[in-house]
């Protein structure tokens, strides 16, 4: 009681001296700068509804642009981390993420954004989640080994607390309006059922114990999902992310992007990717002609487009893949098509490129 | 008021007879103890040497340049560095023979003195590395991979390492076709403790460079501060030509004003000794000859000229009219000019002293070095001048011809002095109200600063221009480099406070006008943290884990941070170095210091040519307005000393105000900046100027004090003064005229610049002045009949 009073007149002291304070250090609490020609700064994520496209990168930069990408404004953010993913969870609801476990999430558009989580909150969850994991396994007697690895991953939960928030989530995905699925740096992994009121920490029930980077969450057709990783890190889940299995992976290098055509094509470093052939129940590799990695890969009638370091942007055809347009220098992050044209989001802003017929 | 100017004025009058008295007691002695004064300064000027340091052009007790001097020692490359650029005229650089240039040129930049071999920077210098993450690991290395041996596959090599190395635009033009060397300077040796001497350093540059390795295949280029100074020095050479045509047409001028040889002769030697004396001196006392002083010589030369042309004017008179030998005409002589002789000496002197009050080095090295010229003058043209005069005499011819003049009663004048009339002087006046409006309204645009890309102290098509041009077309990294420096208690520079504060404020610079990016250990901890992490771009951002971030530093590229991690510089590229650019960039950075306070982090501008460029522009934006109150209040002073009334104080120095005023409505409309070059040109004009308004006023007094109306008495002014006061205007004028041809951009706006000053000051003596002072004292204007 008496703390809450205390904890009160704090309250209401600072906010009468913020105008005269030291600007807030952390980037976890400062709100990002509004700037000239914010689109032509480093962009990770671009996500579309409707009109709106959505599009976040460094500095906690989030623009919104509501006439295909031509013009771009700034939306304010409350924080000025490097947003990493975008993704809208149903129309006019957008969630963003980033580095030092920053969770966003807009109701009206994007035009406001509230801050949902922090990688502080983060640590907090992965510490109570793995403390009741030990104790409910303790209760039943399970295998001694797993509980004493699990214990060892409480203590470094329990460190990165001290540490703070220094994990980076990479990806979001919602897969309904209330289900959603955070993937970060170290195995990180976040569920929500109710539309992001609450959160559950899942990355120890991973087939990860070396607690690899999720680079990526997709949801295929089926509803499966699918978790891409490092060192050929492929995790998937058919029970909406209840258990996971890992798959056998073609390649032991990290994967990036994932997209269903006529089937499931997976892209990795340096260029390496795969096709599921589902007949054969086997990865087949897929020849790209190119050495750069692919970090979006996207379906336009039902063809694959793919961008990715290097300024890398390849388009399938009847016998492979050819790169679309000019060759770029600076690597491209993701990539969405509206209208006739491609918008693509990388380290230096938007680029717009119009796709012709093949 | 006439108590207090008389003893303000009583040494010169005291020493007026002293003086008298001593030269003329002892003329063989003195004689004899001038030319063995001027055999000794003359040897001494001989040993003058071009000097010129970068420290001294800059304003040195500006905050800026204090925050830079305080850091230079960890600023390698920052403050004075040059670039010189190998590009291959066919093909790009991945052949073996354009690799074995650039490995040749390396080497030998690297030997010539005054280089900062540490700091030096090139493909095949072993500071110049890549680093990546790949699926089997760290890998990195040089950029020449050890084992080069100009096979292909190396050279394919090479190709990879610069691709990884992110020099592309940096040390490797955008196109491959050319490769850079970037040289830091010492401004003074470390191990010899020396003063880098520009010139030597510029010409080693061209000779073991620019001529030993351009060919059919390679063209080199090369830009930087040094090269600047190099090429300026060079130029000013070409300046002793235009002495030499100033000295011929002086001397033909002089023949045909005074129509005596020895007249004309005796005048010119001992303007040629004013000159060997300043030089002499300012040797002596340890100064060098900059470009910006190189041009004292000719003004203290044309002002020795103006005076020796009135003492031998007045002699020519006195010999004509009293019929007085060599002796007395010249001591008559000597009475006659020695105090307004020195009154107008005395004034150009504390014209040009004014300019101390800006602080730049050059500009006060040229108030000295001009300051020191005017005073030799009163011993070398108002003392030994009628000396030698007392021997050599001016001859009967030119007693003649004077005597002639007389008798005629010139009438040339009579169509000036209808300005001294009230009709004349109204239309006058109307006429200057006509130009001062004019004059106000096109010295609007008048800019601060340097207004023309590259060296705008070179012509735009010289060969320094257009090295520069290539650069900045075929490299991503401008010349036009500001830093801000930001400092931090030690160790403190890498730590994730400092480096996401200064990640915010470069985030922030990116919006500003004008700026093209921004490099500083940021982007080396951001770009290498991504490169640990695969080169995924969605890390690339400063970890909040120490352990990630001192990782991600252990190979800084030299000048990013220096040794006690203090200090991490943040270089700003910008798109052009104009004043308004400059000033808004300072603006928008106070603006974010003061919006984002952080108490382990400061934020000190200014380094890189940029920075000084914006440090100096605030000193002369700030000193133009102070420097013009401090030379109008002095002049001011000084005529109101000597002629003790407000209202010819006006007379005098509202013809001087409406030339400084045109003189900078022309320097708008030429696009020409008001900047170190340009600041002095008005002191010096209104220093110069005030002469004749000194002189006619002077005789318009006397004739006045006789009971003359004033028109009758600017008349006889006209005809006893008024052709001297002409010859004058024209022979400071030939003395700069030539400047207009100068290879030097900035010597040739002086040369117009002053031509047009003293030109215009000169007309507004002889038409003006008179208007005004019949406006001003209407009852003597009516005639007195």
């Amino acid at each position: 009681m008496l703390n809450n009073f205390i904890f009160r007149v704090f309250l209401v002291v600072s906010a009468c001296l913020a105008p005269f304070s030291l600007y807030a250090a952390d980037r976890l609490e400062q709100s990002a700068l509004v700037r000239e020609n914010a689109e032509q700064s480093l962009l990770l994520s671009v996500a579309q509804s409707q009109s709106r496209l959505i599009s976040v990168g460094e500095q906690g930069l989030i623009l919104l642009s509501d006439d295909n990408g031509e013009k771009w404004r700034q939306a304010p953010a409350p924080v000025s981390t490097l947003l990493t993913a975008i993704k809208f969870s149903s129309p006019n609801n957008a969630w963003a993420v980033g580095h030092d476990g920053a969770v966003l999430s807009s109701s009206d558009n994007g035009e406001t954004w509230q801050v949902n989580l922090t990688g502080r909150e983060i640590n907090q969850l992965r510490k109570s989640a793995l403390e009741k994991e030990v104790e409910r396994l303790s209760a039943e007697n399970a295998d001694p080994e797993v509980i004493e690895n699990l214990t060892y991953a409480l203590d470094d939960a329990v460190f990165a607390i001290e540490d703070g928030p220094t994990s980076p989530l990479l990806d979001v995905l919602f897969t309904d309006a209330n289900t959603g699925f955070i993937t970060g740096a170290y195995g990180i992994l976040l569920s929500t059922q109710d539309g992001g009121n609450s959160w559950n920490y899942l990355g120890h029930r991973l087939p990860n114990p070396d607690g690899l980077h999720i680079n990526r969450v997709y949801q295929l057709k089926s509803g499966r999902l699918l978790l891409l990783g490092e060192a050929g890190l492929i995790i998937t889940s058919d029970d909406q992310g209840n258990s996971w299995q890992q798959l056998e992976a073609p390649y032991y290098g990290s994967y990036f992007s994932a997209v269903e055509t006529d089937a499931l094509y997976i892209f990795g470093l340096v260029g390496h990717s795969f096709r599921y052939d589902e007949l054969n129940n086997r990865w087949e590799p897929v020849s790209l002609s190119t050495e750069a990695t692919i970090n979006d890969a996207i379906a336009v009638d039902n063809k694959l487009i793919l961008a990715g370091q290097g300024g890398a942007l390849l388009r399938q055809n009847s016998t492979g893949f050819s790169p679309v347009g000019e060759r770029q220098l600076r690597s491209f992050s993701s990539l969405v098509f509206t209208g006739n044209t491609l918008v693509l989001t990388g380290e230096t802003g938007i680029t717009r490129i119009t796709l012709g017929k093949e | 008021m006439n108590k207090l100017s008389s003893i303000l004025l009583w040494p010169i009058y005291t020493s007026e007879k002293l003086s008298e008295w001593l030269l003329f007691s002892f003329r063989k002695t003195l004689l004899f103890i001038f030319l063995l004064i001027t055999v000794v300064l003359a040897w001494q000027a001989s040993k003058i040497r071009p000097d010129a340091s970068f420290i001294k052009m800059i304003p040195s007790s500006h905050p800026y340049v204090e925050n830079y001097i305080e850091y230079r020692d960890d600023l390698a490359g920052l403050g004075n560095s040059i670039r010189v650029v190998v590009a291959a005229k066919n093909g790009d650089i991945f052949s073996a023979e354009f690799q074995e240039t650039l490995k040749q040129v390396t080497d030998e930049v690297f030997f010539i003195p005054g280089v900062d071999r540490s700091a030096l920077k090139s493909l095949w210098t072993p500071n110049v590395r890549w680093t990546e993450v790949t699926e089997e690991g760290f890998v990195g290395g040089p950029v020449i991979p050890p084992k080069y041996d100009g096979s292909p596959e190396s050279l394919e090599q090479i190709r990879i390492n610069i691709l990884r190395s992110g020099q592309v635009g940096i040390l490797v033009a955008n196109d491959f076709r050319s490769a850079l060397i970037q040289v830091p300077l010492f401004d003074t040796n470390p191990d010899t403790g020396e003063k880098l001497n520009y010139q030597d350093f510029s010409n080693q540059l061209e000779e073991l460079i620019r001529d030993k390795y351009s060919s059919n295949e390679i063209s080199i280029h090369i830009t930087g501060f040094a090269k600047i100074i190099g090429d300026l020095i060079d130029g000013s050479v070409q300046v002793a030509l235009f002495f030499a045509v100033a000295i011929i047409i002086t001397l033909i001028l002089l023949y045909l004003y005074s129509g005596s040889v020895m007249g004309s002769i005796i005048p010119l030697l001992c303007s040629l000794a004013a000159v060997i004396w300043q030089l002499g001196i300012l040797s002596t006392l340890g100064y060098g000859i900059d470009p910006y002083s190189m041009l004292v010589p000719f003004l203290v030369f044309a002002i020795a000229v103006s005076h020796g042309v009135q003492i031998v004017n007045t002699i020519t008179l006195a010999s004509a009219t009293n019929g007085d030998d060599k002796l007395d005409a010249s001591r008559h002589a000597f009475k006659t000019i020695y105090t307004p002789g020195l009154t107008a000496l005395i004034s150009d002197a504390i014209g040009f002293i004014t300019l101390m009050v800006i602080e730049i080095q050059v500009i006060k090295d040229l108030a000295v070095a001009a300051s020191i010229g005017v005073a030799v003058i009163v011993l070398t043209n108002l003392m030994f001048l009628p000396l030698l005069m007392s021997y050599v005499g001016v001859g009967k011819r030119a007693i003649n011809r004077a005597k002639v003049n007389i008798e005629k009663k010139n009438s040339r004048w009579h169509f000036l002095s209808v300005f001294a009339e009230t009709k004349g002087s109204y239309t006058a006046i109307a006429i200057a109200v006509c130009f001062l409006a004019g004059g106000l309204y096109l010295s609007q645009d008048l800019k601060i600063g340097d207004l023309d890309k590259g060296a705008p102290e070179l012509r735009p098509d010289s060969r320094y221009n257009s090295d520069n041009t290539f650069i900045t077309e075929n490299f991503s990294t401008s010349s036009d480099v500001f830093v801000v420096m930001a400092t931090t208690t030690q160790e403190q520079c890498s730590s994730f406070d400092t480096l996401s504060y200064v990640d915010r404020f470069q985030f922030y610079l990116k919006g500003v006008p004008g700026v093209q990016s921004s490099v500083s250990l940021v982007d080396v901890s951001k770009r290498v943290t991504a490169g640990l992490n695969e080169r995924n771009l969605k890390w690339q951002s400063i970890s909040r884990n120490q352990f990630v971030i001192n990782a991600s530093l252990a190979h800084v590229p030299s000048g990013l941070m220096n040794n006690t991690c203090s200090l991490l510089p943040v270089i700003i590229y910008l798109n052009d170095h104009k004043a308004e650019t400059l000033k808004t960039l300072t603006a928008a950075i106070e603006q974010f210091i003061d919006e984002n306070p952080l108490d382990s982090v400061d934020f000190l501008m200014a380094a890189g040519p940029a920075g000084f460029e914006a440090a100096t522009n605030e000193v002369i934006e700030t000193a133009q307005y102070k420097m013009l109150i401090w030379v109008y209040s002095v002049v001011s002073i000084l005529c109101l000393l000597t002629f003790r009334s407000i209202r010819t104080v006006i007379c005098i120095i509202t013809p001087l105000a409406l030339t400084s005023i045109l003189c900078q409505a022309l320097m708008s409309q030429f696009g020409i900046g008001v900047k170190v070059a340009t600041l002095p040109v008005i002191a010096l004009g209104v220093g110069v100027g005030v002469d004749y308004g000194i002189y006619i006023y002077s005789k318009l007094q006397t004739y006045l004090s006789k009971g003359h109306s004033l028109a009758e008495a600017y008349l006889e002014t006209l005809q006893s003064t008024g052709k001297s006061v002409a010859f004058t205007g024209f022979t400071l004028a030939i003395g700069v005229v030539f400047w207009v041809f100068s290879p030097i951009k900035f010597q040739a706006d002086m040369g117009i610049l002053l031509t047009f000053m003293f030109i215009w000051n000169m007309l507004g003596a002889l038409i003006l002045l008179p208007a005004i002072a019949c406006l001003l004292y209407p009852k003597k204007a009516a005639p007195a009949h």
